[in-house]
């Protein structure tokens, strides 16, 4: 664990996708001077609807209200020792960021912490179950280029949704706050009406599930009294009307100049998944253990939701870890896809804009990346990769809905997951954790029962 | 069939199936009309021209004009690009200094450049055989406008052996150039053809021909009727196009599709053997 944080402090200060880390960044400014930042990016697309004359949408902060709390206290102590001067100027596609040193990097540091401190609580946890899977997670290019080089934070939503998976059994109140924190993107929100069905006529569960769901709503219900039309637009309609395209099927889209057409066209996967997410909650909701219920529901989203980014499936992949059925290899699909999307260069700006010189490399290396561009070259094979990871995903949900309905998983699910599931002591887990980084000085008194001794595959 | 088969088989034919749209789209929305797309370009494709406004990179070309030669159809070759980062009205930057808005109806592209003291349109206009721009304003105004082509071997008549530096020509209102592309063996012809005498030409040397022609004027319109073509030298060779895109993403899905499919099967051979072994 120290070892797999020690590589990703390392990498953090000197890589970012400057949109990305632009956002959280201009975010977390914004919100310690206490503006709003849906009516900046709703008045941002205005800005650009009214200019263009088409449905475009400024690519900011659309996500929940919540997210940017996780990142803006690491702002805020960043200023403590920088000050409040910009540090990272614009870098909104297609504009390149103008960024100060010396005090870039340390930024980049600080907004990166959540990112690492949640990805490695997801080995710690996974650790409890299987060291072999935990190493994989804590050592995959793919989990530490999105979290570290990138700056995408998909690795909060795997840790709230693994928590919620966890919990499930034992608690619901948690269950359901953890289910609420992960939607912080928006894609998990597909994994509702399965908690729904699940708890369905458990009345008292389901009443501690929503109670611990709407606490996380409480900042979404502040929005939409404050500025209820800014907010809709930037999580909503922005997010419904959106251009299908990822890795996945549906990039060829790209190739298609033409909007308003572009946009019809992804109205067809939604219509696929509604009909495929019904049947699976229909068929499988309530009769499979949640582990591979949720697996089964997010693939289908894999397949038939519109937008799948690049760093998607990390939320995913401590799940697909625990589940025997699924082939954790799908990571190098997204994974090869970064490198055709994005030049490799474009991750390291904070290191090519230190100097004039590797600033006239990076125009050169650009030049030649637009003509491939604008010749085609590298929509072809990000099709295929597209075509190909949807492929993958499919085989991968053909095989948990083999076993399940095989009846293989429930029979073996109580011996094995879903123990784990059920034996999940969170209170046990945190103690466990101050434990091991020095808070606590009762080590012993909590190992002798922890469940990592009863677990075959740590003996 | 098994659950397992029949579900197989519709995501196959539904990969499949949805590779085809950019081929429909190109083949029978695509012509004919101005399409917004990306984060404001717009774009036109006639039989003969391709016009692209606002590049989604840069906001250049506003607009770059392309002729489709006969004998490559898909082919894309630059005819001219009216550039707004070089232009001025009344000393200010077409680009930096004014407010743009675009509006498309099927075959006009209204720009509205709103900047200080003025309201500007320039119009774009689409017909089978040019592709006219016009500057309109309800008052006068003093242009200077820059059109660049990487390059020009003559212009009206003046080639780069005559011309070693910055040359301003008689004023007129017609203006035709010859050009030759590196991606297709061809000799090409541009003509651009102005509603009133500008008060200045100046064409600009570059290298081994003309890459631009800077028109000055005072007026409240001004129109220039762009129109090209590109005859055929030799053999041409097959060239890869972005244009060819849409026939071969299809290609794509069947190959990836058929490539799993094999290696499904052959899995699923291997571990029948094995279970066979096993029993």
């Amino acid at each position: 664990m120290l070892l797999a944080a020690a590589i990703r402090l390392a990498i953090a200060p000197f890589f970012m996708h400057a949109g990305d880390v632009g956002t959280i960044y201009e975010s977390s400014v914004m919100v310690l001077k206490g503006a709003n930042i849906f009516d900046f990016v709703y008045a941002k697309t205005m800005q650009m609807q009214t200019t263009t004359g088409l449905p475009v949408f400024f690519e900011g902060y659309a996500y929940h209200p919540l997210l940017i709390y996780f990142f803006a206290p690491f702002y805020w102590l960043f200023t403590l020792i920088a000050g409040q001067g910009p540090v990272m100027i614009d870098g909104h596609y297609p504009s390149l960021p103008v960024l100060i040193y010396p005090w870039t990097p340390l930024l980049l540091l600080m907004l990166k912490i959540p990112i690492i401190l949640a990805d490695m609580l997801v080995v710690y946890i996974l650790a409890a179950k299987d060291l072999r899977k935990a190493k994989i997670y804590a050592f995959c290019p793919y989990v530490i280029f999105i979290g570290v080089v990138w700056g995408m934070f998909d690795a909060l939503v795997a840790l709230f949704l693994l928590l919620s998976y966890l919990t499930s059994s034992r608690n619901s109140f948690l269950s359901g706050f953890f289910y609420g924190l992960s939607l912080m993107k928006l894609y998990t929100i597909v994994l509702l009406p399965l908690y729904v069905v699940r708890l369905f006529r458990k009345w008292k569960a389901f009443s501690a599930f929503l109670a611990g769901f709407a606490v996380t709503l409480l900042p979404v219900v502040y929005y939409l009294i404050v500025s209820p039309v800014s907010i809709w637009n930037v999580l909503v309609t922005f997010h419904g009307g959106r251009l299908m395209g990822g890795v996945n099927l549906y990039n060829f889209i790209w190739v298609v100049q033409d909007l308003p057409f572009d946009l019809a066209v992804s109205m067809i996967p939604n219509i696929v998944l509604v009909v495929a997410l019904l049947y699976l909650i229909v068929r499988f909701g309530r009769n499979v253990p949640l582990l591979q219920s949720t697996l089964m529901i997010m693939f289908a989203y894999f397949l038939f939701g519109k937008v799948i980014n690049e760093q998607f499936l990390v939320a995913i992949f401590p799940l697909m870890l625990l589940c025997k059925e699924c082939d954790h290899r799908l990571w190098v699909a997204p994974f090869v896809f970064i490198f055709l999307r994005s030049p490799f260069y474009y991750f390291m700006l904070p290191i090519l804009w230190t100097s004039p010189v590797f600033y006239g490399y990076y125009l050169q290396a650009d030049d030649v990346w637009r003509q491939l561009q604008a010749a085609g070259y590298l929509q072809i094979p990000m099709y295929a990769v597209g075509v190909a990871f949807s492929l993958l995903i499919f085989w991968n949900l053909l095989r948990v809905m083999d076993a399940t309905r095989g009846g293989i998983i429930s029979a073996r699910q109580a011996t094995d997951d879903g123990a784990y599931s059920k034996t999940f002591d969170l209170r046990g887990s945190i103690r466990r954790l101050a434990t091991m980084i020095g808070l606590s000085r009762v080590r012993s008194a909590f190992s002798a029962c922890s469940p990592r001794r009863s677990m075959p595959s740590q003996r | 069939m098994k659950l397992r088969n029949r579900l197989t088989l519709f995501f196959v034919i539904y990969i499949i199936a949805l590779s085809f749209i950019p081929l429909l789209h190109d083949t029978l929305l695509a012509q004919g009309k101005w399409l917004g797309y990306g984060t404001g370009a717009y774009q036109y494709q006639s039989q003969s021209y391709f016009v692209l406004f606002n590049d989604p990179y840069d906001g250049s070309s506003k607009p770059h004009i392309h002729v489709n030669p006969s004998f490559a159809p898909a082919s894309r070759i630059s005819l001219i690009e009216f550039s707004d980062w070089t232009s001025w009205v009344n000393g200010y930057n077409l680009f930096n200094d004014f407010n743009v808005t675009m509006r498309a109806s099927p075959q006009t592209l209204d720009v509205t450049y709103s900047g200080p003291e003025l309201v500007l349109h320039k119009y774009i206009e689409m017909s089978p055989d040019a592709v006219k721009v016009i500057m309109q304003s309800e008052k006068e105004f003093a242009a200077h406008v820059e059109m660049w082509r990487w390059v020009m071997t003559s212009i009206n008549g003046i080639s780069i052996k005559d011309v070693a530096k910055p040359l301003v020509i008689a004023p007129t209102t017609l203006l035709e150039f010859t050009f030759s592309d590196d991606s297709l063996p061809g000799l090409g012809h541009g003509r651009i053809v102005m509603s009133a005498v500008p008060s200045q030409i100046e064409i600009w040397p570059y290298e081994n021909g003309f890459n631009k022609i800077t028109v000055d004027f005072v007026n409240s319109m001004m129109s220039f009727t762009v129109s090209g073509s590109m005859e055929a030298v030799g053999t041409p060779s097959l060239e890869w196009n972005y244009s060819l895109l849409p026939y071969v993403l299809p290609v794509v899905s069947v190959t990836v599709v058929a490539l799993y499919l094999l290696v499904g099967r052959y899995g699923r051979t291997i571990k029948n053997r094995a279970t066979s072994r096993g029993n």
